[in-house]
């Protein structure tokens, strides 16, 4: 033993080894505890962190906090850090499922954030336009008159009402007084002026709106169905639905790219972090496979 | 919208097509034309647009951004309910796919204030930050992806005191990323003025020993103005947990951004008797102040939601039968402490709009003078609120065979059980806004012109005045009318003329996909001569009124039922699509305080645990209710006496 020790003294005194026990015993501390704020059992309230407080005080409350807040702020703080490092050091922050989705949505907060940087270029945004009309497709539009014949009302002889009612107005024409004609509901007007598609569609429901929309305008037809009955209908006007230029909507095109890039950025992120670890799933023997495996 | 507005100065100086209008009018010659067309209008509302559909959402959904969100498992974002309540189709967090029957029209994301905290940020290139040579490194790491170093980086300078100054102190940037932030960017992204509006707003969690005093604070700005200021928490000293406390927050805020707010309480049945106090509050007696400032900051109440409905309760109302529906009566928000009777009277927004008229006698104002409307307080990021199409107040609570048979939460000690299938599938909030823009909508909810649905999206109209007549309610346009003659919901009525009653128009229409209407009520509340609040529900309209005469009771017998349960169907074949009606208050006595409200009900109709039990076979458990009559609830319209 008399002859290893001073061998071991000779070792422990080589900077290489010295610095790779530093190295060792600093990657054993932040494996086990997380970056310590000072030695272990002392713990400073920095300038910067007062600070800090007060910034976030000051947002919250528009004014600065008084002395007796910031000594309640600065408590709460060391207290919330004393518990912080014991609940690490019991493990606590182990197997915690709150904990680890918000770690979860701080690194995809980070990582999504990287796409906000670079703004898309107009030729790329015309490209996400060509290829995505639909959402961006601007409602058509639509003014009509109508008349309702109410299923309430007539039960089964809804439909051979509008249809006798169809042939009436259709000799009186697109002019036609309405008064007196159909099951008027108050609240539903008999005369739209030019509206998007789903305004109508919210307030006569979305197979109406389609179907009227498919009407050649300037003569009564129907009957079409909503949920009140049927209706005889008149299109005044029709303005066909237009993809617009991308400077009308550059905004939303913009947040689209962006929301492309986000997802883009987070799968690669995992994809990357993935590659790091080998993956181990155990499933258990489903029972017909294991009597299998037995026989 | 713009379409189906209608001038109302035209159908004033009237033209033949308004025959209804002239005919109430009188003979109408030239000169009388004339002569009304030159005097300014008496009616504010002349001369006015107004909008034909009122405008529905949702002004308290969570995402994954709130803690007890993400920890049921929610995993959309606030981008992700935007769209979803936009109409678009999404993968909801259980995996399944989910679409609203239509789109909303807006939609308020009101994630927990207290989990938007604040955390190391990402640099977003800020010049200023860049021109420090730390920040510049951190800069430049993120961008070569390694923002997960760079991040801890960040914390461990920051814990060790070692972050650079220049990083806190730069002005117009936060050096720190909250959730906070990337809430108000996913609003910006999605409010579409015109279309679809999403209001910047959060939820201010008050829940000290379980007792829920939760509101939902809504901003009228945009994302610069609210982006300088933080939501206010429940931890003090910064934050705090009494409501006066978020009113100064409140009034700072305004006047530091230049945007308007307000805020929306909600769940007064789990606040077990603090929601409404009539002497005290957190120790301090009942003022001039507090009334004041309550009144200022809370214009409206969440009366209907997913965790029950808190229109009244059966003990307040033993002669209301339709007071009993959905309630969640059992103790407060976390189970902890039981429900005990006296409690109700300050839980119920009934019973606390009739105290407020009692308060506004004693202390000068009233601070219960508040609009309704309902909204879901989902945990899910989807606004799902239909019974045929509900998924669910948490994740676990989407669609599944198990969603109805489980146990929501429990407290043994306090006796205090809650299953899922109680789970209310409940509401939206629909706004006589003149446009889809945040500050039409905005400006709708500060003056009540507001009710809560269930869910369904039927049209209601309400107003009140001293003139309206049995013809008005065959009239063409009833709001026209409604407007021209009185003041809509959330109004006051002007003083009384002397010998008058004040008289009301309500109307509603079905919702076009949904059922038929059983009836419209008016419920009145009042102070009586000896200073008693009073109630009284009385049915104004119902549908199939040959066959159903009021009863012995007075009370107009039910509408009947043509719901199938084994199969979750009904059929329109009861009810009426649309009932109107003029209705003078009987018992009115122009020294008393009152106000008015309108309730709605629908035909009966399958609940989300008969399309559930249909879809996925499941026997319900004993007691689960499996049917409910839909209802909207208006904001009231206040009568006082002339001073």
């Amino acid at each position: 033993m008399t002859r290893v020790v001073p061998k071991l003294k000779a070792l422990l005194r080589e900077p290489m080894v010295q610095f790779l026990a530093a190295g060792a015993g600093l990657f054993l501390l932040f494996q086990w505890g997380g970056p310590p704020a000072g030695e272990p059992g002392r713990i400073v309230v920095s300038a910067s962190q007062i600070e800090h407080l007060t910034v976030g005080f000051t947002r919250m409350r528009q004014r600065p906090p008084t002395e007796s807040e910031l000594g309640g702020l600065i408590d709460d703080h060391v207290r919330e850090e004393i518990a912080a490092r014991e609940a690490r050091r019991l493990g606590l922050d182990r197997d915690d499922t709150l904990i680890r989705r918000r770690l979860r949505q701080k690194l995809e907060f980070l990582v999504e954030d990287d796409g906000q940087t670079a703004s898309p270029s107009d030729a790329e945004l015309q490209a996400w336009l060509d290829a995505h009309p639909d959402a961006f497709r601007r409602d058509p539009d639509v003014a009509f008159r109508h008349v309702l014949v109410s299923r309430a009302r007539r039960g089964r002889a809804a439909e051979a009402e509008a249809q006798a009612l169809l042939t009436s107005l259709t000799a009186l024409g697109p002019g036609a007084d309405l008064s007196g004609l159909g099951d008027p509901l108050r609240l539903l007007p008999d005369e739209v002026e030019l509206t998007p598609r789903r305004d109508v569609a919210a307030l006569f429901g979305e197979t109406f709106a389609d179907r009227v929309l498919g009407l050649p305008p300037g003569r009564w037809a129907g009957p079409v169905e909503s949920g009140y009955g049927v209706h005889l209908v008149l299109v005044t006007q029709r303005t066909p639905g237009r993809l617009p230029a991308l400077d009308a909507v550059r905004e939303q095109v913009v947040r689209d790219v962006l929301g492309a890039r986000r997802a883009q950025r987070l799968e690669a992120m995992y994809q990357r972090l993935l590659e790091r670890h080998l993956v181990i799933v155990e499933r258990p023997i489903p029972p017909r496979a294991a009597r299998a495996a037995t026989r | 919208m713009n379409g189906l507005r209608i001038a109302l100065a035209a159908t004033l100086v009237l033209g033949p097509g308004m025959a209804a209008l002239a005919q109430d009018a009188g003979t109408l010659d030239k000169d009388k034309a004339a002569r009304s067309a030159a005097k300014p209008a008496y009616s504010p509302y002349v001369g006015r647009n107004f909008p034909t559909r009122p405008l529905f959402g949702d002004t308290h959904l969570h995402t994954s951004f709130s803690f007890d969100a993400g920890a049921f498992g929610a995993r959309l974002t606030p981008r992700d309910a935007y769209r979803f309540a936009r109409g678009e189709e999404i993968d909801a967090s259980s995996g399944q796919k989910a679409k609203l029957s239509r789109p909303l029209d807006f939609l308020v994301v009101a994630d927990h204030s207290d989990n938007m905290g604040f955390f190391p940020d990402l640099l977003a290139g800020k010049p200023e930050l860049l021109a420090d040579p730390t920040g510049r490194r951190w800069h430049d790491m993120i961008h070569s992806g390694k923002g997960a170093e760079a991040a801890i980086e960040i914390i461990v300078a920051f814990s060790q005191g070692k972050f650079p100054k220049a990083l806190i102190y730069a002005p117009g940037t936060s050096a720190y990323r909250s959730a906070w932030q990337e809430t108000i960017k996913a609003a910006e992204a999605y409010n579409d003025a015109g279309r679809f509006t999403a209001l910047i707003g959060y939820e201010w969690t008050s829940n000290t020993g379980g007792n829920n005093l939760h509101r939902n604070v809504i901003f009228r700005g945009n994302g610069t103005q609210a982006g300088l200021v933080e939501p206010f928490t429940t931890f003090p000293p910064a934050g705090s947990d009494n409501p006066v406390d978020l009113w100064k927050w409140m009034a700072a805020t305004a006047e530091k951004t230049g945007s308007e707010v307000l805020a929306i309480a909600h769940n007064g049945n789990l606040s077990n008797g603090l929601m409404f106090p009539t002497v005290e509050a957190f120790g301090k007696k009942l003022d001039r102040q507090y009334v004041e400032t309550r009144a200022r900051w809370e214009r409206l109440y969440e009366v209907t939601q997913t965790k029950g409905d808190g229109e009244s309760h059966p003990v307040l109302s033993p002669n209301d039968e339709f007071a009993a529906f959905e309630k969640w009566d059992k103790g407060n928000l976390d189970g902890s402490v039981a429900k005990t009777r006296d409690m109700l009277e300050f839980e119920y927004a009934r019973s606390a709009l009739k105290n407020g008229l009692r308060l506004e006698a004693q202390l000068g104002t009233n601070p219960y003078k508040f609009g309704l409307i309902g909204s879901s307080d989902a945990h899910t990021g989807l606004a799902a609120m239909e019974e045929e199409n509900f998924f669910g107040k948490t994740t676990p609570q989407e669609p599944s065979a198990e969603r109805m048979t489980k146990t929501f939460f429990a407290n043994a000690k306090a006796g205090v059980t809650v299953m899922d299938w109680e789970v209310s599938s409940s509401g939206y909030a629909a706004v006589w806004a003149t446009e889809n823009t945040r500050e039409a909508i905005f400006d709708a909810m500060k003056r009540r012109e507001t009710y809560a649905t269930t869910g369904p999206r039927m049209v209601v109209r309400f107003f009140g005045g001293w003139d309206f007549e049995r013809s008005d309610a065959n009239n063409r346009l009833p709001a026209a009318i409604g407007y021209t003659k009185g003041v809509p919901m959330g109004g006051e009525l002007s003083p009384a003329l002397q010998g008058k009653a004040p008289t009301f128009l309500v109307a509603a229409l079905k919702d076009p996909i949904g059922a038929n209407l059983d009836r419209i009520q008016i419920v009145k509340g009042w102070v009586d001569k000896s200073g008693a609040v009073q109630e009284k529900v009385h049915d104004v309209v119902w549908a199939n009124a040959d066959t159903r005469k009021p009863g012995a009771n007075g009370k107009v017998p039910p509408v009947g039922t043509t719901v199938d349960l084994a199969n979750a169907t009904w059929t329109n074949t009861i009810g009426a699509p649309e009932l109107i009606m003029t209705w003078t208050d009987p018992d009115f006595d122009p020294a008393l305080r009152a106000f008015y409200y309108a309730r709605v009900l629908e035909i009966p109709t399958p609940r989300w645990t008969a399309y559930d039990a249909k879809r996925f076979g499941v026997k319900p458990l004993p007691g689960t209710t499996m049917m409910l009559q839909e209802r909207a609830y208006t904001s009231p319209i206040w009568y006082s006496p002339a001073k």
